[in-house]
């Protein structure tokens, strides 16, 4: 063994080497693609939005407006547009009232479980749709379950929705009954309105003409 | 399995506690999965008893503690092999174990009987914490700490003593990593892009990176010991794997950050590593392929002095490592590539697809060797010198690949009808995604993922039975 | 900054052409790896080297041909032709690494 000049190629020290540099500069990047990242999907803040300054994540005031999903030709898929001002169950937020109701919504979707039925951001269990853009689901916006929860908002038929949902079923397969409460149903629809709004570069994709497609039915049989 | 008869250290005969619970919950990740089948077909079933979304918490649950007690149990069993001592810290680590075991109890009953709380923080520290895979409460998150702090120490303290071979040395760096990543999922956050950042961290880095580099670990001890494979080329690849499965699968965690909030230079980087992602496993299976070439060689020269000098010694642990070179290779490798590019996924993402990827990925890379690992537990624990496959190891091995092929197909063509119709024709939303989830080729679809489910459980049943007996059975022969 | 990926809008009817071109790529890639490596170990007799480069440029145009079907921009085009032309190497790669090891560490055991 000694005579010969082993190839470097079969060296498990030259091995154990290259996978220690090539873990640890992966490694390096990943960490500094996360600095960068964590800068980027900050939240925004409350002037931020009445600045019009586009943030991935806006502040929870952002329920304070309108929120619509547009194509944009030049990033070629639909991006969340925030528009007007809009009163959310009939009210103004302030920031620090939008902050905490944020806070009891996300808080309310982890504890009754949402995710091991539904998706959120497209991660989550099948069982249920998605809940990305559930806030522009065109089922609220064009006033069908507001007529059948018999409320006036969208807002409200949601909360209503919430916190009996097997009153209101609108397939074989429905939410079971989760014990929300008026206050947490507040906050979860807080939330998916929220959601809503962050830029998910185009997840779910062509989810703005949903609607329209719906009406020409499926061609799949 | 039910007997240490034969095990010279405590460290094994840990190990094997480890795996009878793993057992014992990989039977309750079967059952589960089967309850949120069955609902799949017919959603009164259990309704407003026993949900989909607490049938599917506990089966995915179920399934990640399986394997990490396995995984803990083949640490524990290698440790006396590899470094030549018994591990420092048997009492406490044997504390340890049954410390775990009744916090995993609890979790489990909580996750069934009480299954939901109100929106607020106790609920997150008591009940579940509803972020799939790791929705154990924090006060279980802490004590997982605890005790893999002392499953850690134990196998560091027990490596710094002894012998420190190549294949110790991957697994302590990479048992690191493993137990430092769990930290990044522990925390509550309002902003659910934020979350599901860190949530990846977890989950991406465990399943694609730290659990493939100690699969790869496992592998090498596993050849090592049932072919009697020569160390020094067998650490040389172990290696190789972790550079190539490091190099594509830290960055590779770019394929998460598609449509999460995060911005879009993720698509370059995900794309690109993630299709780097299947040539490790690529050079695994050349690798695979050389050795039973090699072995076959071996054999036929020693068959004509009439005998088999380098025969394996563990035949169903050897079935099941190599299920685990082709699995992950069909199930990580083309049901991941399938749909890692972004311009794929952004119709697939968070379809069925992504279930049938899951199935046939978790099973093919994880539990196949596994399981490979409890028969060789069973091997020493017996004190069989050459063990071999028996009908009830045959049938559970072609019952369970069989089943999970079956559901892996069923689930890919519901994805596949769910992203055409859901996704590409109707644009996602409420009705879309029920118009898709009613059509035949869906229900259909979840009827025989259903069977295939059943063939698996049955499966499992030869498997429990045949671990259960063949040990007795055989040193008896012998 | 502009992304390099640019995110085209697909048909219903041209997922199935996707999803097949993309299970050939790999199923390909192996069947490539897998021919050269047992004719070079003799299991297999030497005419079936061409063969595995058949398979390699059938794989090639199946990536060349899931490019276009994913309509990909032209920088990622040319990322994935030159990493076609690295993959004709790999096998060959491995299959040399394995057979050193072989000789050096099976030499090894000889010595002690």
């Amino acid at each position: 063994m000694s005579k010969k000049n082993a190839s470097v190629w079969t060296s498990i020290r030259f091995w154990r080497r290259s996978a220690a540099w090539v873990t640890g500069t992966a490694t390096v990047l990943l960490i500094w693609l996360t600095f960068n990242t964590m800068g980027q999907i900050s939240m925004g803040s409350d002037a931020d939005l009445a600045n019009g300054v586009k943030k991935r994540i806006p502040a929870p005031t952002v329920i304070n407006y309108h929120i619509d999903y547009v194509m944009d030709q030049k990033r070629g898929h639909e991006v969340p547009v925030i528009g007007q001002k809009e009163p959310f169950f009939g009210k103004q937020w302030s920031a620090e009232e939008a902050a905490a109701l944020l806070h009891h919504g996300k808080l309310t979707s982890q504890a009754k479980n949402c995710m091991n039925c539904h998706t959120l951001l497209g991660n989550g269990a099948y069982y249920a749709p998605d809940l990305t853009k559930a806030w522009l689901d065109p089922r609220w916006e064009d006033g069908t379950m507001a007529a059948i929860t018999g409320k006036n908002s969208k807002e409200e038929a949601m909360a209503e929705f919430l916190m009996h949902p097997s009153q209101y079923p609108t397939h074989a397969r429905m939410m079971p009954n989760l014990n929300i409460t008026q206050d947490e149903a507040v906050a979860l629809v807080a939330f998916l309105k929220h959601m809503s709004s962050i830029d998910t570069n185009g997840f779910p994709r062509n989810f703005s003409q949903n609607a329209k497609r719906l009406e020409g039915g499926t061609n799949a049989h | 399995m039910l007997t240490n008869a034969h095990l010279k250290y405590e460290s094994q005969k840990l190990g094997m506690n480890y795996f009878r619970v793993a057992i014992v919950l990989f039977g309750a990740q079967l059952l589960l999965g089967l309850v949120a089948a069955i609902q799949f077909m017919y959603p009164g079933f259990l309704f407003e008893v026993l949900d989909f979304s607490v049938a599917r918490m506990v089966h995915i649950n179920a399934l990640v503690v399986w394997m990490l007690y396995a995984m803990i149990g083949s640490v524990y069993y290698m440790i006396p092999d590899e470094t030549g001592e018994e591990v420092v810290g048997a009492g406490l680590g044997k504390l340890a174990f049954w410390v775990l075991t009744a916090a995993v109890t609890v979790v489990v009953l909580v996750y069934i009987f009480i299954q939901i709380g109100s929106g607020t923080e106790a609920t997150i520290w008591l009940i579940n914490e509803g972020r799939e895979y790791i929705e154990a409460p924090r006060w279980a998150d802490i004590g997982i700490v605890v005790v893999v702090l002392i499953f850690y120490w134990n196998v560091f303290a027990t490596f710094m003593k002894g012998k420190r071979t190549g294949i110790m040395t991957v697994m302590v760096a990479d048992l690191f990593a493993l137990a430092g990543l769990y930290l990044a999922g522990m925390f509550f956050t309002d902003n659910i892009s934020m979350d599901q950042y860190w949530w990846w961290w977890v989950i991406h880095l465990w399943v694609e990176a730290t659990w493939e580099v100690f699969v790869g670990a496992l592998a090498a001890y596993g050849l090592i010991k049932i072919l009697g494979a020569k160390r020094e080329i067998v650490e040389m690849w172990l290696w190789i794997e972790v550079l190539m499965l490091f190099g594509s699968g830290i960055l590779g965690l770019g394929h998460h950050y598609f449509w999460i909030g995060t911005p879009e230079y993720w698509w370059e980087i995900g794309a690109l590593f993630s299709a780097l992602e299947p040539v490790p496993l690529v050079a695994m299976f050349v690798h695979v392929l050389y050795d039973w070439g090699k072995e076959q060689g071996h054999m036929e020269a020693n068959a004509a002095e009439g005998e088999k000098a380098h025969a394996v010694n563990n035949t169903p642990a050897m079935a099941w490592i190599a299920t685990n070179a082709f699995g992950n290779f069909l199930g990580a490798g083309i049901w991941g590539f399938f749909h890692t590019l972004p311009q794929v996924n952004i119709y697939t993402h968070g379809t069925q697809f992504t279930a049938a990827h899951g199935h046939l990925a978790f099973f093919g890379a994880y539990a196949t060797i596994l399981i490979g690992m409890m028969y060789l537990g069973v091997q020493g624990a017996s004190g069989i010198k050459k063990m071999t496959m028996t009908f009830k190891t045959k049938m559970a091995l072609f019952l369970i690949i069989f089943g999970l092929l079956g559901m892996t197909v069923a689930l890919t063509i519901a994805g596949y009808e769910q992203v055409l119709v859901e996704r590409a024709d109707l644009g996602g939303g409420w009705d879309a995604y029920f118009t898709a989830q009613n059509l035949p080729w869906m229900v259909q679809a979840m009827g025989w993922r259903l069977a295939m489910g059943v063939v698996t459980f049955l499966g499992f049943v030869y498997l429990l039975w045949d671990l259960l007996t063949i040990g007795k059975a055989q040193a008896k022969e012998a | 900054m502009e992304p390099i990926i640019s995110m085209p809008v697909i048909a219903p009817n041209e997922f199935l052409g996707i999803f097949a071109v993309s299970t050939m790529v790999l199923v390909l890639g192996v069947g490539y790896a897998a021919l050269v490596t047992l004719s070079k170990m003799g299991y297999l007799s030497r005419k079936w080297i061409p063969v595995s480069y058949i398979f390699w440029i059938l794989q090639a145009y199946s990536l060349y041909d899931l490019s276009v079907r994913i309509h990909s921009s032209p920088f990622t085009f040319k990322v994935l032709m030159i990493a076609m032309l690295a993959y004709l190497f790999a096998p060959h790669v491995y299959f040399y690494l394995v057979e050193q090891a072989e000789k050096r560490y099976s030499q090894a055991e000889e010595h002690r």
